[in-house]
């Protein structure tokens, strides 16, 4: 008679172990997320910057007054704020993963495992500004508690989950 | 007294001289003719048209093709291979290689195959072909799995050793945070 342990030692045989999403083992620490951080601000700023001089080299094309330079400077910084929090509220309530969050293999979800709404996403975001504010120490509880939840994680009702190798 | 039958036995005896003076004398002479056609220019050429010719070719591909080469095989017996593999394994047959290579042949060789067009076509055709175009992508991907699995292999472990350096900081366990 053929066990269910049986059956998946067959279907292991045939498939391969599981795939990286059927493994969640953690969550994401301390690190990891800084490292995770740290690829997106490196590619919200490289976008950023190849934007800046493609509109800087228009610019030193086209004659433009004092006041409009400072205007698109102006609109420029608002952009900027607004394809960073469009680039984490995106990736947060689509696939729950940034670019960064990808390569380090961790995930953000709600703490029952469904994906964020974009009103979780923007608190999400609003939070990890507030928990920077005081000399980084929001970020404190992620090394002290059980699931790695910083304050960001508390007020947007979060957790970020890590994949095993 | 000279019968009719010493007559006829010297008319005999003389016409048999008279062939085998004739016999050498074609003989030599055709001989001589060889010779002279063999050591001419004529010769020469013919036979550099004949080896230039797809006829030289064909004769060779048809015997080789044939049973000519089977027979030969056969003709040398059960003792052939191991007669090839004596010769092959010999010392006087790595002299021979071993000339090959360090002289100027294979300098040569190597140097005309470098200069010929149709070896970049053959590599540049190598080149682009799917499978060698399939395994470099995938050493790429790779490469950047396996970097991408030390970092992450790293970064959890400093995840741990971070934590339990704060947890011994603060004098407490893990809090439990299952309240929302």
């Amino acid at each position: 008679m053929t066990t269910r342990a049986d059956a998946q030692i067959a279907a292991r045989r045939v498939h391969g172990p599981p795939r990286e999403e059927e493994s969640v083992t953690a969550y994401g620490g301390f690190v990891t997320r800084t490292i995770a951080f740290a690829i997106d601000a490196a590619v919200i700023n490289l976008t950023g910057i190849v934007v800046a001089v493609v509109v800087t080299l228009v610019f030193s094309v086209i004659p433009a007054s004092d006041d409009l330079k400072s205007a698109v400077v102006a609109a420029g910084a608002a952009l900027y704020v607004a394809w960073t929090i469009a680039y984490f509220v995106t990736f947060w309530t689509t696939t729950g993963q940034t670019l960064g969050n990808r390569a380090m293999r961790i995930r953000v979800a709600r703490v029952d495992g469904t994906p964020l709404r974009p009103r979780h996403g923007l608190v999400r975001l609003i939070g990890i500004v507030v928990a920077a504010v005081p000399l980084l120490a929001g970020f404190v509880p992620i090394l002290i508690t059980e699931r790695r939840r910083g304050l960001h994680d508390f007020l947007a009702g979060t957790v970020v989950r890590a994949r095993g190798e | 007294m000279i019968g009719p039958l010493d007559v006829i036995r010297f008319g005999t005896q003389t016409g048999n001289r008279a062939r085998a003076v004739a016999t050498d004398s074609l003989y030599a002479a055709t001989l001589g003719a060889i010779d002279a056609v063999l050591d001419s220019r004529i010769a020469e050429a013919a036979a550099d048209r004949l080896l230039a010719s797809r006829l030289a070719e064909h004769v060779v591909a048809t015997a080789l093709r044939g049973a000519l080469v089977d027979t030969a095989v056969a003709a040398a017996g059960p003792n052939a291979e191991r007669i090839a593999d004596a010769a092959v394994d010999s010392p006087a047959a790595e002299r021979l290689v071993a000339r090959v290579i360090e002289g100027p042949l294979l300098d040569e060789a190597v140097a005309r195959l470098l200069e010929s067009e149709d070896l970049w076509i053959l590599v540049d055709e190598i080149a682009r072909s799917p499978a060698v175009t399939d395994a470099i992508s995938h050493q790429g991907v790779g490469l950047a799995d396996e970097v991408g699995g030390v970092v992450r292999r790293r970064s959890r472990r400093a995840d741990a050793r971070l934590e339990h350096a704060a947890r011994r900081i603060l004098g407490r366990g893990a809090n439990n945070d299952h309240e929302g």
